[in-house]
């Protein structure tokens, strides 16, 4: 009823600028790290702007265009930007961010690995290297330096010079590999 | 383009009825379409169309010689699956140097077609592979070649309710002989300023049929017929390599950016193709 009466005004309506209609806004769930979330948004909200909204602020916002790897998710187990993905794409999938891979509390090997070897200076990458780090060791257990170098060539990172962040990631290769077994 | 309605179909036919209505737009990975949103704020879409959900737009297939890549096939699946690393490995070593990892495991394949820019980087190995485009729409379904399909800059024969489905072609055999270059100013995550792709099928040490395209050099990367028909029907030595590269600059019409200047672009177009073909061929080559 509403929407029809909004149309008709709108149709006689002489002046050219058309009246403000704000975005339609469509509901959303999905899990975030195991948890269930249920949010409202207009389609056009990227993945990044939708998480953050909603609290996921470990999800960073570096560049919106998909060039500097730190908003880095898993999206149903597979690396991706968020910035790259509209948060209704997002509908019944299941979300891994850094937190989802270790918490202060209790820490994933390459997390402790980057505080080990210092590869963490302002940190503002540091989620979505260790989120693309993960997916890289998951993929491939053993990399080589070079490996690990193209495994986080979407990550870019303005403090480390990258050597201790490579340097973090061969450890927790290592630290990994002789715990396989133990681990589940 | 703000405020768009947003639909996400599980079919291709419920795609195509949702496709028909005026102002829709498709998305796919999202690598294009989200900065695009980002930075033109007044596009005209109303609805925007998901087509992750749609399972037949999915996977790499064979059958009969012919391979068909689903029209959401990602830069990562050419990565890892094994029909694409036995019979066509060109699209796996392209895939290598395309963005990074993160951006591979949602770029598709449809996707980069569309974006039709000089740099997609998929596209100089697919004409190559001489690939057709397959559409679909409620009207009905065509087929129409890769080279014909880019019409110019960011330009292709796509209409506003088409749907490309798949991309095909003939796989050029367990024997053929390939090469792919892309030469940027760093190793990922670089736009293109040459894309050279080489595709022979050899027989009896004659080149039979050959494929050889540019990318980042024209409006849209193109084919160099002439440079393909002065290797088919020979046995390629040093000279007749050379004289396919130079067919291959003849054609490339490039410019100058902040990448390159159009003078180093053109005496690339020479140089990769002359190298490409020789190692694909076995030729040595004096001074490389
Ligand atoms: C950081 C970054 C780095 C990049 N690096 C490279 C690179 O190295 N080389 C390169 O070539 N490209 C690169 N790109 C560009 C982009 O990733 C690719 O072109 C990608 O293949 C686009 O696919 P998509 O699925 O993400 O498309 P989307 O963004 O989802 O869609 C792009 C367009 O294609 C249309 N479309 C998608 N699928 C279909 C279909 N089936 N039928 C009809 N229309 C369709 C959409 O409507 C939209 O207009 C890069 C992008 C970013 C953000
Ligand atoms: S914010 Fe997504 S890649 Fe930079
Ligand atoms: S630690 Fe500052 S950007 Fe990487």
């Amino acid at each position: 009823m509403k929407m029809a009466t909004t149309s008709k005004s709108k149709r006689t309506r002489k002046s050219s600028t058309p009246a403000y209609v704000p975005p339609k806004k469509l509901p959303i769930s999905f899990t975030v790290n195991g948890q269930e979330v249920t949010a409202e948004a207009p389609a056009h909200t990227s993945l990044l702007y939708l998480l953050r909204d909603l609290g996921f602020t470990e999800v960073k916002n570096g560049c919106e265009a998909g060039d500097c790897g730190a908003c880095t998710i898993l999206l149903d187990g597979l690396a991706m930007n968020a910035c790259c993905a509209l948060g209704v794409q997002a509908e019944g999938r299941e979300i891994t961010t850094v937190k989802g891979i270790g918490t202060v509390d209790n820490l994933h090997p390459i997390q402790v690995k980057f505080i080990e070897h210092g590869a963490i200076q302002c940190g503002f990458c540091t989620p979505g290297m260790i989120v693309a780090a993960k997916e890289l060791l998951d993929i491939n257990p053993n990399p080589s330096r070079h490996e690990i170098k193209a495994g986080i060539a979407g990550n870019l990172c303005r403090c480390t010079g990258y050597v201790k962040i490579i340097d973090a990631i061969e450890a927790a290769a290592e630290d990994l590999s002789s715990k396989k077994g133990k681990r589940k | 383009m703000r405020g768009f309605d947003f639909v996400a179909p599980t079919t291709i036919s419920a795609t195509l009825k949702a496709a028909k209505g005026r102002n829709t737009k498709f998305i796919a990975g999202g690598t294009n379409f989200l900065p695009d949103l980002r930075h033109q704020h007044d596009g005209p879409a109303k609805v925007v169309i998901d087509l992750m959900r749609v399972s037949a737009l999915q996977g790499i297939s064979s059958s009969k010689g012919q391979i068909k890549l689903g029209a959401l096939a990602t830069m990562t699946d050419f990565l890892t699956n094994k029909i694409i690393l036995k019979e066509a490995p060109i699209l796996a070593a392209m895939s290598e140097k395309f963005a990074g990892p993160i951006i591979r495991n949602r770029a598709t394949v449809a996707g980069n077609i569309i974006d039709g820019g000089p740099a997609a980087d998929a596209v100089p190995p697919l004409l190559a592979l001489k690939a057709k485009v397959r559409l679909a729409s409620e009207k009905g379904r065509r087929t129409v070649d890769l080279d014909k399909f880019l019409t110019g800059y960011r330009q292709t024969a796509i209409r506003s309710d088409e749907l490309i489905t798949a991309v095909t072609f003939p796989s050029p055999g367990r024997n053929h002989k390939w090469g792919y270059y892309k030469l940027a100013r760093r190793n990922a995550m670089a736009i293109t300023v040459v894309g050279v792709a080489v595709v022979l099928k050899v027989r009896r040490k004659k080149v039979e049929e050959a494929g050889i395209s540019l990318g980042s050099v024209t409006a849209a990367p193109i084919r160099c017929y002439e440079a393909e028909k002065i290797l088919e029907g020979n046995v390629v030595d040093l000279e007749l390599a050379q004289k396919a590269a130079e067919a291959c600059a003849a054609v490339a019409t490039p410019i100058d950016d902040i990448r390159a200047s159009a003078e180093y672009r053109k005496l690339m177009c020479e140089v990769l193709p002359r190298r490409l073909i020789c190692q694909a061929l076995d030729i040595s080559q004096d001074n490389d």
